[in-house]
């Protein structure tokens, strides 16, 4: 990283420090020294080849001001599930249900801040939660106790201010207690014409046998720069089943890093992401298996159309204290256009002999074949075309539970891909 | 009045190359409306090109000739066209699709092909009770209709597939690609009332097949044999039982 950058960066800070005395200064401090030392990561960094970084040199630290949203029109509500919702990551209690036990802003109360989740050593790959951590004032803290009953929540993060001037920082930590339940939908969105930067982090911690359905869905405004970090810590017998779904955003990057720290813990990922025009998106998950009989099963699909770039660096670390892991990976990549690019990157690292690991990774354009059929049948070639992007992507989210969300889902997608007749068809 | 619509299909010295290999070499065909022939003939003589090519699957150079379908330039049109006229391809190999539904192909196929006639869409009522009744037709179960097109059927119910979207878009003309092959005898009778089923004064067929089986259950008007790029005889159905009988070096060997 430049020293440019840095020294902006600590500039950045020390006018954030003067402008709002935020909570939790032990730790925002100690973050942004990590930061200040090592330095946010370049795309020499192996794992950041594929991100669009550039924007990282205009970039304003600072957490946007807060602002009331323009023009905002938030998803249909789900039934059973509790909206709570950020606004350039400050809680906006107009906008959300009434605070549970189980939900906090943490700005609001001194106990949800006093724990350091991300403490300890990090690597360039969660420089950007480091970021998060300096400068951001609030987030949503989701804490289910041992012994309380199965939850459904909701968190909207909204990007409103324009980047020039300043950061939006979304932050959810999210900790199960022993043998909990929680279904769990985290939404990215822009307020109507947003131009924003947003750099957005998710910390999930499972005690023994808790249950996480984890739905992430990235629909940012196509001007927006998104960093994002999550970080989910497994213990054992428990059970994460994450859903991802980036389809906005002009640069996009996801970052997962996703420990399965107790035996029999069971990790079940499946990722979309949809690029077109110019956008990037790109998704580097890290697994470690570091118990014996975890579980991973991991899906990406992607699609680029036009000049866009579409990215998945998977690693699947086994650690040698992991005998008995059973890792499946699946990567694919659908060109669909001519200029654009596709990259997916299966890494296996193996350190024990007692596995099953399998993976695929393909990148490639539409079956020729299954054109012709769809088209023998008389669907217009633009339909067939279409149905069968769809058909490539469905892997992806057919697993959803809910039937709802499935269909926003879908409705969304089938947005993106231009589809008013797809849409009928659902 | 009959006398004066052109033939379903008429074929005028038909000469395709597959990369470079001249594969159908002058052949001639014509189909009357309502008629149902037979393309026999040993592998590799072409009879799987011609289907295909009949229905515009790229990959073919078409050197001379003239194919028309109902009048109408065949070969001018491009295949989703042709299948929105009316013309309908059975698979010798079903493509599996995995992450489209059956129903969903069903459905939008049958519309396209209303919209090219000028007609609704299908009321979704109306259209289910359609499906279902060429399912009991074709014995095959609801559950398959919200399966992945052809994804993990045996090779009987993918077969069975290819005649089930046949009834359901009741197409004009039929070219059925070895349809027949793989199938059991239970399978193939199945199949055979499928496409009997159809058979009317304004529709035609041209079963593309290998063995003289099918046509037990399927009787032709016609039945032709392809040896090495074109029509080396024609007669009636007893022409099947006689190759049958004598084997394809019969023909084979008056065509050389």
């Amino acid at each position: 990283m430049s020293a440019a950058l840095t020294a902006r960066i600590a500039e950045d800070f020390a006018a954030a420090q003067a402008l709002a005395p935020a909570p939790a200064e032990g730790r925002r401090r100690a973050a942004f020294e990590v930061l200040h030392a090592a330095g946010l990561p370049s795309t020499r960094d192996e794992n950041w080849k594929y991100a669009n970084l550039r924007a990282l040199e205009r970039l304003r630290f600072v957490p946007a001001a807060a602002a009331a949203p323009q023009g905002l029109s938030l998803p249909a509500p789900l039934e059973g599930f509790s909206r709570y919702v950020f606004v350039d990551g400050r809680f906006a209690p107009e906008f959300s249900a009434a605070a549970v036990d189980s939900f906090a802003s943490l700005a609001a109360g001194p106990q949800a801040l006093s724990a350091s989740p991300l403490a300890g050593a990090r690597g360039t790959d969660e420089r950007f939660a480091l970021l998060n951590e300096a400068f951001a004032t609030d987030g949503a803290r989701v804490h289910l106790a041992a012994g309380v009953p199965a939850q459904r929540l909701e968190v909207i993060f909204v990007a409103c201010a324009d980047g020039a001037r300043g950061t939006s920082y979304p932050r959810l930590e999210v900790s199960l207690g022993a043998h909990t339940q929680l279904e769990l939908i985290e939404r990215h969105l822009s307020a109507a014409g947003a131009a924003s930067t947003v750099d957005s982090v998710a910390v999930i911690e499972l005690a023994r046998g808790a249950r996480l359905t984890h739905y992430r869905l990235q629909g940012l405004s196509g001007s927006t720069i998104a960093f994002d970090t999550l970080q989910a810590t497994l213990a054992e017998d428990t059970v994460y089943r994450l859903h991802g779904v980036s389809t906005g955003a002009a640069a996009a990057r996801s970052t997962q890093i996703l420990r399965l720290t107790g035996a029999r813990a069971h990790l079940s990922m499946a990722l979309a992401a949809l690029g077109d025009r110019q956008q990037v998106q790109d998704t580097f998950a890290l697994v470690e298996h570091r118990a014996p009989h975890t579980r991973t099963e991991q899906l990406f699909r992607g699609i680029a159309a036009g000049r866009a770039r579409v990215a998945c660096n998977g690693k699947i670390v086994v650690a040698p204290t992991a005998a008995g892991t059973d890792s499946q990976q699946s990567l694919r990549g659908l060109l669909a256009g001519t200029d654009a690019e596709i990259d997916v990157r299966p890494q296996l690292e193996i350190y024990t002999d007692d596995v099953r690991c399998s993976h695929g990774a393909t990148a490639g354009k539409l079956d020729d074949n299954m054109l012709f059929y769809l088209l023998a049948r008389g669907l217009d070639r633009d339909t067939a075309l279409r149905l069968l992007k769809w058909a490539f992507l469905a892997d992806a989210f057919a697993k959803i539970e809910l039937p709802e969300l499935r269909r926003q889902i879908e409705a969304s997608l089938a947005e993106v891909l231009k589809d008013a007749a797809l849409k009928e068809l659902l | 009045m009959t006398s004066t619509k052109p033939n379903m299909l008429q074929i005028e010295d038909l000469r395709v190359t597959v990369e470079g290999k001249e594969i159908l070499n002058g052949l001639s065909l014509s189909v009357g409306r309502g008629e149902v022939h037979a393309i026999m003939g040993p592998n590799g003589s072409g009879k799987s090109t011609l289907a295909n090519v009949l229905a515009g699957r790229p990959g073919y150079q078409i050197l001379s000739g003239r194919v028309s379908y109902e009048g109408r330039d065949l070969l001018a049109l491009a295949p989703e066209e042709r299948a929105r006229a009316g013309l309908f391809l059975g698979f010798q190999y079903p493509v599996e699709i995995p992450g489209v539904n059956n129903v969903y192909l069903l459905k939008a196929a049958l519309n396209a092909s209303r919209k090219a006639r000028g007609l609704p869409e299908v009321d979704a009522f109306e259209f289910l009770t359609l499906v279902r009744e060429k399912m009991r037709l074709m014995h095959m179960e609801d559950s398959f209709l919200s399966r992945a097109v052809n994804e993990g059927f045996s090779g009987g119910e993918k077969k069975r597939n290819e005649i089930l979207q046949m009834l359901v878009l009741e197409p004009r003309l039929a070219i059925l690609d070895e349809t027949d092959s793989g199938l059991d005898i239970d399978a193939l009778k199945v199949v055979a009332a499928g496409v009997n089923s159809q058979r009317s004064p304004e529709r035609s067929c041209v079963l593309v097949t290998h063995y003289q089986r099918l046509l037990e259950y399927v009787v032709p008007d016609r039945v032709h044999v392809l040896v090495r790029g074109r029509i080396a005889r024609s007669g009636d159905k007893s022409l099947a039982l006689e190759l049958e009988r004598r084997g394809y070096d019969w023909v084979s060997g008056a065509a050389a």
